[in-house]
C-alpha cells in the first residue's frame, strides 16, 4: 500500500471513528431528554415518540448504512 | 437422474454472482427479514397502545434508563467493531465486538434479573425498589410487558451469540477489510435490536400516567 494510500486510509478510519462517537453521544443525550420529558408533570407521548423516530433515524443511517442498499459495492 | 451441484446450475444458467453481487444479495435480503420482523414488534406496539392506553405498570425508571444506556454502549461498540474490520484493524473488531457481548449480556442479565426478578430478590437503593414486581399473569400489564420483554429478550440472546461467533471468526482470521460479510450481518442485527428497544423503551417506561 503506498503512503498516500496509507494516509487515506487513516483518514477514513479517524473520520468514521469520530461519526461514531458523535451518534452514540447524540444518543444518549435524546434518551436523557426522554426520560426528563417523561417525568414532566404532563408528558407529551407524541414528543416521546418523535425523539424515539430521531434515534432510530440515527442508529440506521449511521449505524446500519442503509444507504450501502442502493451504493455500488467497493468490498468483496 | 443425475442431480447437478450448485455450481453447476449457476453455471448453466448464468447466474453466478460475483462477490460484490453477493453481499448486496445478502444485504438486501437481511433488511427484508427486518422488515419481516417489524410486524410481530408493530403487533406488539399496538397490542401495548390498545390494552394500556395511557396508562402503565409502576416500573423502576431508573432501571430502564440505565438497560436503555447499556443497549445503546453495546451498539455504539458493534459499530466501532465493524469499522475497524472495515479499515483492516482485526485487533480493535475483537476487542470492540467482545465490549458488545459484554454490555448486551448486561442487558439481557438486567431484564431477567431486575425486571422479571425470576429469582423472587427483593433490595432497595435509595429508598427505592429495583426487583421488578410485575408478573406474567398480572393482567394486561403483565400480558404485554412479559410478551414484550420476552420477545426483545429472545433477539438480544441470539445477538449475543452472533457477537460471540463473529468473534470467533475473527479469531480464525475469517474476515479482512474486504471480505466481512459475517461482521457487517452481524452489527446489522444487533443495531436493529437496538431499534426495536428505541421504540420499546417509551412504550414501556415511559408514556402514560404510573398506575
Amino acid at each position: 500500500m503506498s503512503d498516500e494510500t496509507n494516509k487515506t486510509v487513516t483518514a477514513g478510519y479517524k473520520r468514521d471513528w469520530r461519526i461514531g462517537w458523535i451518534v452514540f453521544a447524540g444518543l444518549m443525550v435524546l434518551t436523557l431528554i426522554e426520560f426528563a420529558v417523561a417525568n414532566l408533570s404532563n408528558p407529551s407521548a407524541v414528543l416521546l415518540i418523535i425523539i424515539g423516530l430521531i434515534k432510530a433515524a440515527l442508529i440506521v443511517y449511521f449505524f446500519m448504512h442503509v444507504y450501502r442498499l442502493w451504493r455500488e459495492e467497493k468490498h468483496g | 437422474m443425475s442431480v447437478g451441484t450448485v455450481e453447476d446450475h449457476a453455471e448453466h444458467h448464468g447466474v453466478e454472482l460475483s462477490p460484490e453481487q453477493q453481499v448486496k444479495a445478502n444485504r438486501f435480503g437481511l433488511w427484508l427479514f427486518f422488515i419481516s420482523e417489524i410486524f410481530l414488534f408493530t403487533a406488539l406496539l399496538v397490542a401495548r397502545f390498545f390494552l394500556w392506553g395511557n396508562t402503565r405498570p409502576e416500573l423502576n425508571q431508573v432501571v430502564g434508563l440505565i438497560a436503555t444506556s447499556v443497549l445503546l454502549i453495546s451498539s455504539f461498540f458493534v459499530y466501532r467493531g465493524e469499522t475497524a474490520i472495515e479499515h483492516g484493524d482485526k485487533k480493535r473488531f475483537m476487542s470492540n465486538f467482545l465490549w458488545a457481548a459484554l454490555f448486551g449480556t448486561l442487558f439481557f442479565i438486567g431484564v431477567v434479573v431486575l425486571e422479571w426478578n425470576i429469582f423472587g430478590l427483593s433490595g432497595e437503593i435509595a429508598g427505592i425498589e429495583i426487583f421488578g414486581t410485575l408478573k406474567p399473569t398480572d393482567g394486561v400489564f403483565g400480558g404485554v410487558f412479559f410478551a414484550m420483554t420476552g420477545i426483545h429478550a429472545l433477539h438480544v440472546l441470539s445477538g449475543i451469540l452472533l457477537l460471540l461467533a463473529a468473534w470467533y471468526n475473527g479469531r480464525k482470521n475469517n474476515y479482512s477489510a474486504t471480505d466481512n460479510w459475517g461482521v457487517e450481518g452481524t452489527a446489522l442485527y444487533w443495531h436493529y435490536v437496538d431499534v426495536v428497544w428505541v421504540f420499546f423503551y417509551p412504550a414501556l417506561y415511559l408514556i402514560g400516567t404510573a398506575v
